[in-house]
């Protein structure tokens, strides 16, 4: 279990105060604490302790290595987050509910997000449930292209679905290699959740008036 | 038993490693624990080296229908509330973890520990200065308290 194991013991626990990255303390009054002036840095890694001890046990019994964060029972519809920390999706769920605007991973107080979390699904996963099926939902696995593409990928414009790339190597032949693609741009940093947006008119526009400026050139070229 | 919250789980697990393998100087009540358990009492004892040492408070925690989304109350009870600069003499400790820094993942032994941690670090025994105002003035859960936190020393 996490949380079970006998930590750092007594003596050392003077020796570096801050070392726990605890943050004791203070002065309170009942009312008028003064809010802006709180410690920004209180947010230090408060979850210290609880992660410590929770690793080294963990070490000692392998159940616990897959055991959510929040409610310390086996992980159900787990989801990793980037900082590797597991939880049961509908506690993150809730954690994250519960603080809409200070979102932080309960053990390291990374930050997280509902995006950014990754589903796991073990063998057995299917014949479970679909979670899906549940609220809430839990976000769905990413799908990122593989990364063996040639260097001459094509810049990206934004999010806008604006894609276009140049082929320079046999010059002037180069140039009708050249490829103007609408709607697919953000395929490669694809977001879930991101709604496809139909193409802009301006952009579409802006194409066609690139692919007359280059069309344009060639003819220029071959008469020259 | 019925179960009033999702939440009961983790208290009887929390409850359970606690009373089979507890830290070294952290104990709980036997029977403390009410049947819906949601209130314990922990005994804890002050770090040998530390001002406090061999000394014997009590913790009485209080948690609410949302643990562990939300921090349980924390207050020491008993005749011997120990003299700190962030313990008031009515029991409230000012400790941030307690309020907004609390995490889900913190659990009844990581907040005995900072605790204890908290007092092994003091240097000078005294109460915190607004504590005659404060004690007459304050809430009776230290939860409906606006805390500033301000000292990471001590």
């Amino acid at each position: 279990m996490p949380d079970v194991k006998t930590p750092s013991g007594p003596e050392n626990m003077d020796s570096d105060p801050n070392s726990d990255g605890l943050k004791h303390r203070a002065h309170a009054n009942s009312t008028d604490a003064d809010e802006a002036s709180k410690d920004s840095e209180n947010a230090g890694a408060t979850g210290g302790t609880a992660t410590d001890s929770a690793e080294k046990d963990g070490a000692g019994s392998q159940e616990s290595l897959f055991e959510c964060n929040i409610c310390l029972d086996t992980a159900r519809d787990a989801v990793v987050s980037r900082c590797g920390h597991l939880f049961c999706w509908p506690c993150l769920y809730q954690w994250l509910e519960t603080r809409p605007n200070r979102q932080t991973c309960p053990v390291c107080k990374a930050g997280i997000s509902k995006e950014s979390v990754t589903p796991l699904y073990g063998r057995g996963s299917t014949k479970q449930q679909d979670p899906r099926d549940k609220i809430p939902q839990r976000p769905p696995g990413e799908r990122p292209e593989p990364e063996t593409q040639g260097p001459f990928q094509g810049f990206g414009f934004g999010d806008g679905g604006f894609q276009m790339s140049f082929g320079i190597g046999a010059f002037p032949f180069g140039f009708f290699a050249s490829t103007f693609n609408l709607g697919e741009g953000g395929r490669f940093m694809g977001h879930p959740h991101r709604p496809q947006v139909p193409p802009n008119p301006d952009e579409q526009f802006l194409s066609k008036v690139f692919l007359w400026v280059a069309v344009l050139f060639v003819i220029w070229l071959l008469i020259a | 038993m019925a179960t009033p919250w999702p939440m009961q789980k983790r208290l009887q697990n929390e409850l359970l490693h606690l009373q089979r393998d507890p830290p070294v100087g952290i104990s709980v009540n036997p029977n403390s624990a009410s049947s819906t358990l949601t209130l314990w009492s922990v005994n804890v004892v002050g770090a040998p080296g530390s001002l406090y040492a061999g000394e014997h408070f009590q913790l009485q925690f209080t948690f609410g229908k949302r643990y562990p989304f939300e921090s349980p109350e924390v207050i020491f009870i008993g005749g011997n509330i120990p003299v700190h600069p962030h313990v008031y003499s009515n029991g409230h400790i000012c400790l941030s973890i307690l309020t907004e820094d609390w995490s889900p993942a913190l659990s009844v032994q990581a907040v005995c520990l900072s605790i204890v941690s908290m007092l092994s670090s003091c240097t000078e025994k005294k109460r915190p200065p607004d504590n005659t105002f404060y004690v007459k003035t304050c809430s009776k859960s230290p939860k409906k308290t606006k805390w500033w936190y301000h000292d990471d020393k001590v």
